[in-house]
């Protein structure tokens, strides 16, 4: 199931934004531009919603970014690296560096919902986290997080 | 040492990502420290990994990683740690800790709680067992009391200025004699509640065995007619009876009987034997002093209900203090019960004209301040309840308006030390002016809306009753605005 919404064109490394509000403006863009949304102004407006009822920045520098929002065509995760440290008010206090972004169709149907579960708590692994912050390259986080829910 | 046990509830607004996130950070600590532990998520997908009613009885402690308010009732009597999601994914290790060594127990319903102890009389305490007989006696008393409740409406015969010139019932109507069926109905409860109190009272210390004796020798020591006395012992000889029955089955069953007799041992010897002893003590030792010394505590409450003009008061603020401190838990219900017995044991020996109106009256007075107390201090002072919290203030507003004190429950769980002396501060004002105002609770809800619903007799019609119960209610809504913490 995850297989279905995560895709080598769903992961991006951005260097140059600084904010945590130009990160989710980006990450919404990103997230029309691969088809995954309708309109990213929505999107956007819902991701903001969520981190005002509780932010996502975890802890090690991750965030989980979601929202579940009729603006979205197609449930999917999409992995976005930020090279500039972002303050995200996470638990740790640490800079986020590496987004975990969920886009989540209204009325979206059990499966999707338990594959964005797993994926949440694949989180709580250190070893996993660690090897995501060592990966450079695109293509290199496109296979680890293929490899690690693949089974 | 066994292994430890531990449960948890995790559950975010989205529940897509923290609820998840949490489970597995906790999961993953606990097991990593050997505990044994098992999670449910309450996520968008519904519950999963459900924990059954046997898991939470053999935890040793609850974890609830929340942000959204969840079925609580689950839990009660049992250690509670309740935190926010995000805690559980920060710090599990130290949550688990803090949670084993801190977590207080969540609002004990005297119920629950009492049946939980229940078997364990190895280490049972007084206390333990009378609550586990009041546990088993609860709804007994509610039927049967509500049904007195609606039978006592239509035994007031007035006169044409409205005033109750004669209790009883005008059983020439056929809707008089209905209610004067009813009323006996009632009665029937309250007669056997004493007996079925014992009963559970002397099961919870010695087991099935002793359930015989401490019925029966109840039964025995509650009827006037049998002792030869002017009234019965009440729930004094209850106590007496079922802790005597009690540990003598339980030395009953230290004897080493032969192999052969064994079998009948626990279903037939025991019983005989401690049945025909009890019975005896009962009628021949203990019936007639306790029957008499009930007989006494009610005449000497009544001569100082009418002698001394400020013995009301003291114990109008007395009942109303014991409602509003555990919130439907053991003292609680104390108070109930004593208010419902003084009041029906007193109409019994005196007529209505004699009854003593005062601790039932101060009950149904204090019982909805606690929740309605909550209710006015999140109005009052809305900095200092968090989103949540005001969801809960108003359920709480909703049982209590309806007279019951549980729904203060959540808020005392979570913070005992502030709430609970502004509950107790609360409802003694309540229930002490309910009685030194010379109010007379006859039947009805425990809460301003009584005045409407219910039969109250006062010197201002509606006014005098509203204003008790609402003074409580300042009383508890500003105590709580005053030391409540701010939200962070």
């Amino acid at each position: 199931m995850i297989n279905e919404m995560f895709d080598a064109n769903h992961v991006v490394f951005n260097s140059d934004i600084e904010t945590k509000d130009d990160a989710l403006r980006f990450i919404a863009s990103f997230a029309e531009h691969i088809g995954i949304v309708k309109s990213s102004k929505s999107y956007y407006k819902g991701l903001k919603k969520r981190e005002k009822e509780v932010t996502t920045g975890f802890k090690d520098g991750i965030a989980i970014p979601h929202c579940k929002h009729k603006t979205v065509l197609k449930p999917a995760l999409m992995l976005v690296k930020f090279t500039q440290p972002i303050e995200w008010e996470s638990m740790d206090k640490k800079a986020v560096h590496i987004t975990f972004a969920l886009a989540i169709p209204e009325g979206e149907n059990q499966e999707h919902l338990k594959a964005l579960s797993t994926i949440s708590r694949a989180l709580i692994d250190e070893t996993f986290i660690d090897s995501l912050l060592s990966v450079t390259s695109e293509a290199g986080m496109y296979k680890l997080i293929r490899r690690k829910f693949s089974n | 040492m066994s292994q430890k046990k531990i449960v948890g509830v995790t559950a975010c607004s989205a529940g897509i990502a923290h609820t998840y996130m949490a489970a597995e950070s906790l999961e993953k600590a606990g097991k990593e420290k050997g505990y044994q532990i098992k999670v449910e998520t309450q996520g968008s997908i519904g519950i999963e990994n459900g924990l059954t009613d046997q898991e939470i009885e053999e935890a040793d402690v609850v974890i609830l990683a929340i942000e959204i308010n969840i079925d609580m009732s689950r839990f009660i009597g049992k250690r509670v740690m309740r935190v926010r999601a995000s805690e559980a994914i920060k710090n599990p290790d130290a949550l688990i800790e803090s949670a084993l060594n801190e977590a207080k127990s969540y609002g004990e319903k005297g119920t629950k709680a009492g049946i939980a102890k229940m078997g364990k009389t190895d280490e049972g305490g007084f206390f333990q067992h009378i609550m586990a007989g009041i546990s088993y006696m609860i709804p007994m008393v509610i039927a049967s009391g509500l049904i007195l409740a609606i039978a006592n409406v239509y035994a007031f015969q007035r006169d044409e200025a409205g005033r109750i010139v004669e209790w009883g019932f005008d059983i020439s109507t056929a809707m008089g004699q209905l209610m004067a069926n009813l009323f006996s109905v009632g009665q029937v409860g309250f007669l056997l509640m004493i007996p079925l109190f014992a009963g559970f009272v002397a099961n919870s210390i010695a087991g099935k065995p002793a359930i015989a004796a401490a019925m029966i020798g109840t039964y025995i020591a509650n009827d006037a007619e049998m002792l030869g006395a002017e009234a019965g012992g009440g729930f004094l000889a209850a106590i007496l009876v079922a802790f005597t029955a009690g540990y003598l089955v339980k030395l009953l069953k230290k004897i080493p009987y032969p192999k052969l007799i064994q079998p009948i041992v626990p279903i037939m010897l025991i019983p005989l034997i401690s049945t025909l002893l009890i019975a005896l003590f009962v009628l021949y030792v203990v019936g007639n002093p306790m029957a008499s010394m009930m007989n006494f505590l009610y005449d000497g409450l009544t001569t100082l209900n009418e002698n001394y003009a400020a013995a009301p008061v003291i114990i109008g603020v007395i009942i109303g203090a014991m409602v509003g401190f555990d919130l439907g838990g053991p003292i609680n219900k104390t108070a109930l019960v004593f208010g419902t017995a003084v009041f029906t044991d007193t109409v019994a020996k005196y007529g209505i004209e004699g009854a003593n109106f005062v601790p039932q009256t101060a009950t149904q007075a204090a019982i909805s301040v606690a929740p309605l107390g909550i209710w006015l201090a999140s109005l009052l002072f809305k900095k200092k309840f968090s989103q949540t919290e005001k969801v809960s203030a108003n359920s709480a507003f909703g049982m209590g308006i309806v007279g019951v004190t549980e729904g203060a429950i959540p808020f005392a769980a979570q913070d005992p030390i502030r709430m609970i002396p502004a509950f107790v501060a609360g409802s003694a004002v309540a229930g002490g002016l309910a009685a030194g105002l010379g109010i007379k609770f006859y039947g009805g809800i425990g809460s301003p809306l009584g005045a409407f619903i219910g039969y109250i007799e006062q010197p201002i019609p509606f006014v005098t009753w509203i204003f008790s119960v609402m003074m409580g209610v300042l009383v508890t809504a500003i105590i709580i605005g005053l030391t409540k913490r701010k939200v962070e």
